[in-house]
């Protein structure tokens, strides 16, 4: 299962206002895990995403998602965005929010038909928000409209999917939903990729780690190298997360 | 030079030195906007204080305008806080609103008042020495100039009083509140002033040019430094300077005053903008095209710290390959590498230099620990040529 | 004049519809593309626009010499988007914020147009210029080839909004996502920006420039309020923008010394004030009933478990209580208690009250339910 190589990112450096965010980055992810990208504040987590997605212009280095750039390879990958990028007060209801992933198959101009709406109505449910398909965002509470932004993921139906801070101001049984649709997906063979901040449960959700604070600390199985030495230089102080798990 | 054009020259200085300090303030509180609105939303209050006093320049009047500019900043910023729309939209509704009731007012008693629209956007700098202020028979000046004098002087005396406290509260709100100094009442104070100031200025340069008087010099100063008092300094000088020189280009052009003025300030601006040291436009794009190479040569030389017992990774090939370069951007990263005897090249293959080494070990240890500045000190201390 | 005199008039007076197929054509276009601006945070661009066409428009009359609409609106919109472009110029490569490059080439780009409207004036072919209508607009003006023009120019728009409209919509909530999937965000900006620029230079020979951007935010702002739905709010701003032009020239007709203009935009701002406080699901009025709901409802709530805790301490549930232990409780009432035994919660026989079994399992629930809300 872990022969083949769903992104391949080799010499990788992105500077904000030449500023350096992520520095020299060579970083090949399995195709199938459930990979847990890790760091400090500023550690350019979000950056790497982003510039994996060609949203941030890097200015050494190559991405390649299956062997090929990102632009032949849009089909392949979906984006959850963190949820705080948007404005949540925007007049939609959560069914459209969920649409909007069918846009990037459709391309210019074609609208959204029976099938498009079919697809987004199925992840709605799968992520537990049917009920409020006819909602306003804005209605929603946090964990809720993450759910919204997953379903719109999810209705993408790619084989690699990147999340920036899923879990961020959600409630516990949010959390739960989501990584459990996660794992879901990766039982189907697709590769996620999530940003991650609490390290207490990387353990228990993930199956593959990566240490990044501007450079490459590590990379691997969680089993493998989730320890005390690589969160020690990931985050500078002698950091003790007990691995006991 | 005549009486009257040294007095017009007095007046139009005194209203820009005026409108340039709550300017500063304005601009760097982020508020600019809100002269926007206050300048034209006093004229409701202004037509109506007219039909009270029949006098552009009475005391009532002022009074009354400066009001409805403190209305507007309040009304603004209840609608904000209802959270019906967002920030930005509640000027644009509020000010208009009040501009048309004040130009009805004026259209529906046109016979009664001699308020002329076109003098409420551009004022009438021309014909202020022809309004004096007679006591006792005897002649002590144009009224204009006793008016936006005595807004100078309490304009200046606060901002003596208050200084510390005024940048204190503009840098860092926070710390302001737990100092015990209330940003509230800084904040309605600055708004207070910037009213009183407006309706001032008003007279002698109309509603939309108070705006340029107030935003330009201050925004072409920040462009210049960063010190508050500099700024301040500043700021007054490009005030004064355009009204004087805007002066004598309509005496030229034999045009408005008021727009000569703006438009001496725009090209203040203009120029600044284009070519100020550090923050000018040619410099900052000159400072990215020099730190996207600099970049390019601390990732190269890091890449290649990172792969000294890999030759593959260090062929000069690999540039264009992995790192994905042009061939004009690699030579000339490696052009620069060699120049600052950083790198060796043998055999196409590329090595760092002891100097290298030392360099890129310092730079590692300050990205990682996010010392950005550090890194324009180092590179003074390695670089003998830059980007 | 009563009004059915004013609408036969409308369809006779061939100047008259002029204005109010104008103005009505004008308002529908800034409802339509003034929703954009709003969603973009861009509601005071649409003031430094129209501020920094006037120098367009006097160096179009400085060149071709007479009064020529279509070169009016060429040189506003070239200038207008001169102005657009170096905000941005400002912003992006300047540590100056968005609001102080918005008022600089506001005043600035106006400071300069006034300058050279004073040096037309002092020109021989001057007094046919009508260079004054663009500074405070005059509907009266409006002839029917401009007429002509906004309809044309509603009708592309209309039509590059319905062609785009899927992108525009991703593109307004979120541009990052949009740039994933493929779309050319840059493209689509500039084409919502252009579209936004026209819009405005058309209105200035109406509303003029000081008032043009009240135009273009308030029948959004006032169809926000009313939805919920992105389409809906675009179709409601231009059927509010059309009524607030129709129903403002209707009031400067038939009242002297009434400039079009400002009637206009304070009809819109009517438009606005209603929306705000009368919307049923934002409007002020209804938050505030349905904080005060909340706020009753809450009082009952904290009687009820009161009575809860005394009735807990009984055996049986049912047991009867006299009303008067209730009294030195907070937020005790007669009316409450009525309530309550409304909602069948307690019974109450003379001065005794004893609590029913749903008013007992109301009353258990309600703390589990608090705590379910506040992790909602």
């Amino acid at each position: 299962m872990e022969d083949k190589i769903a992104v391949q990112i080799d010499d990788l450096t992105v500077a904000y206002n030449y500023k350096p965010v992520l520095w020299d980055i060579d970083l090949s992810i399995p195709e199938g895990v459930l990979m847990a990208i890790v760091g400090p504040n500023g550690a350019g987590k979000s950056t790497l995403i982003k510039s994996i997605l060609d949203i941030i212009n890097p200015i050494a280095g190559s991405v390649k998602i299956y062997g090929k750039p990102y632009k032949k390879q849009r089909s392949l990958v979906a984006y959850v965005p963190q949820k705080g990028s948007v404005d949540w007060d925007f007049p939609t209801t959560s069914l459209d929010v969920v649409m909007m992933g069918t846009y990037g198959s459709l391309g210019w101009i074609k609208r959204p038909g029976q099938k498009e709406k079919k697809a987004s109505l199925e992840a709605l449910e799968k992520v537990g928000m049917l009920a409020f398909k006819n909602r306003q965002i804005s209605q929603l509470s946090g964990g809720q409209q993450q759910r919204i932004f997953l379903a719109r993921a999810l209705v993408q139906n790619a084989a690699i999917y990147f999340m920036d801070e899923p879990f961020q101001g959600v409630d516990a049984t949010t959390e739960k939903a989501i990584i459990n649709i996660l794992k879901e997906l990766r039982k189907a063979g697709k590769t996620v990729i999530v940003v991650h901040h609490d390290l207490q449960t990387v353990p228990e959700y993930f199956d593959w780690v990566t240490f990044l604070n501007v450079k490459k600390i590590a990379t691997g199985p969680v089993k493998d190298i989730f320890n005390d030495d690589n969160l020690t230089k990931t985050y500078g102080i002698n950091y003790k997360v007990s691995v006991q798990q | 030079m005549s009486n009257a054009q040294i007095e017009i020259q007095l007046i139009a200085s005194l209203v820009a030195i005026a409108c340039a300090i709550p300017g500063t303030f304005l601009v760097l509180r982020k508020m600019a906007l809100i002269t926007d609105a206050i300048s034209h939303s006093i004229l409701p209050g202004i037509v109506i204080g007219f039909f009270i006093t029949h006098d552009l320049s009475s005391p009532l009047l002022i009074i009354l305008a400066a009001a409805s500019g403190v209305i507007t900043v309040v009304l603004v910023e209840f609608i904000q806080k209802t959270g019906l729309v967002k920030e930005d939209t509640a000027i644009g509704l509020v000010f208009p609103a009040l501009f048309s009731i004040g130009i009805i007012l004026i259209s529906q008693n046109a016979n009664d008042v001699h308020l002329d629209i076109d003098a409420v956007l551009l004022g009438e700098l021309a014909f202020a020495p022809f309004d004096r202020l007679i006591f006792n028979e005897l002649d002590l000046g144009p009224k204009s100039l006793w008016i936006i004098g005595t807004i100078l002087l309490i304009t200046v005396g606060l901002l003596f009083a208050f200084f510390k406290e005024l940048k204190v509260s503009t840098f860092d709100a926070g710390l302001a509140s737990a100092l015990g100094l209330s940003p509230v009442v800084m904040h309605y104070g600055l708004m207070t002033v910037s009213s009183i100031t407006t309706v001032g200025a008003f007279d002698a340069v109309g509603a939309i040019l108070v705006i340029a008087l107030m935003i330009a010099p201050a925004a072409t100063a920040y462009l210049l430094t960063n010190d508050l008092k500099k700024m301040l300094v500043l700021a007054v000088l490009f005030g004064v300077g355009s009204a004087i020189t805007g002066y004598w280009v309509a005496h030229g052009l034999d045009s408005s005053i008021s727009g000569s003025m703006t438009t001496v300030l725009g090209l203040l601006f203009l120029t600044v903008y284009l070519f100020a040291p550090s923050k000018g436009l040619f410099s900052v794009l000159y400072r990215q095209k020099q730190q996207r190479i600099e970049v390019s040569l601390l990732t190269f030389l890091l890449h290649l710290g990172n792969h000294e017992e890999d030759e593959t990774e260090r062929h000069v090939k690999h540039l264009n390959e992995h790192i994905n370069w042009q061939k004009v951007k690699s030579k000339s990263v490696l052009d620069l590498a060699l120049k600052n005897n950083m790198i060796l090249i043998d055999n196409d293959i590329v090595s760092l230099t002891e100097k290298g080494q030392h360099f890129t070990t310092e730079a590692i240890d300050y990205i990682v620990t996010n010392k950005n500045s550090e890194i324009e000190n180092m590179k003074d201390r390695f670089f003998l040529f830059r980007g | 004049m009563d009004l059915q005199q004013y609408i036969e008039l409308v369809f006779t007076d061939y100047t008259l519809r002029t204005i109010t197929l104008g103005t009505a054509v004008l308002g529908a276009i800034c409802g339509m593309l003034g929703s954009f601006a709003v969603l973009r945070k861009q509601s005071l661009l649409g003031d430094a626009i129209s501020h920094a066409a006037l120098p367009g428009i006097a160096i179009a009359f400085i060149i071709i010499g007479t009064k020529n609409s279509s070169a009016f609106l060429l040189g506003a919109l070239i200038s207008g988007l001169i102005g657009t472009f170096w905000i941005r110029g400002i912003t992006s490569k300047t540590h100056l914020k968005s609001d102080t490059a918005l008022g600089l080439i506001l005043s600035l780009f106006f400071g300069f147009g006034m300058l050279l409207l004073t040096y037309i004036q002092k020109m021989p072919n001057a007094n046919q210029a009508g260079l004054e209508s663009y500074l405070f607009g005059q509907a009266a003006t409006l002839l029917e080839s401009d007429v002509w023009l906004m309809v044309i120019t509603t009708g592309v728009s209309l039509i590059i909004l319905l062609l785009f409209w899927k992108e525009l919509k991703l593109l307004l909530f979120d541009a990052d996502y949009t740039k994933t999937l493929g779309f050319n965000i840059k493209f689509l900006d500039i084409l919502i920006t252009t579209f936004i620029v026209i819009a405005i230079v058309l209105g200035l020979q109406t509303v003029g420039v000081v008032l043009m951007s009240a135009m273009l935010l308030a029948p959004a702002a006032a169809a926000r309020q009313w939805t919920n739905n992105l389409s809906v709010m675009v179709i409601l701003a231009a059927i509010f923008g059309a009524l607030s032009g129709v129903i403002g020239t209707a009031i400067s007709a038939s009242h002297n010394n009434l400039s079009t203009g400002p009637v206009i935009v304070l009809v819109a701002g009517v438009f606005v004030l209603f929306s705000f406080i009368f919307s049923p699901g934002r409007g002020l009025l209804f938050r505030e009933i349905r904080f005060r709901k909340n706020r009753n409802d809450l009082q009952l709530h904290k009687t009820l478990s009161f009575m809860y805790n005394i009735a807990s301490t009984h055996e049986d549930i049912s047991h009867p209580h006299a009303i008067k232990i209730l009294n030195n409780f907070q937020g005790f009432t007669r009316k409450s208690l009525q309530k309550l035994e409304d909602q069948d919660y307690v019974k109450i026989q003379g001065n005794m009250w004893s609590m029913t079994k749903s008013g007992y399992h109301t009353a258990a629930n309600l703390y589990d339910q608090l705590i379910k809300e506040e992790n909602e």
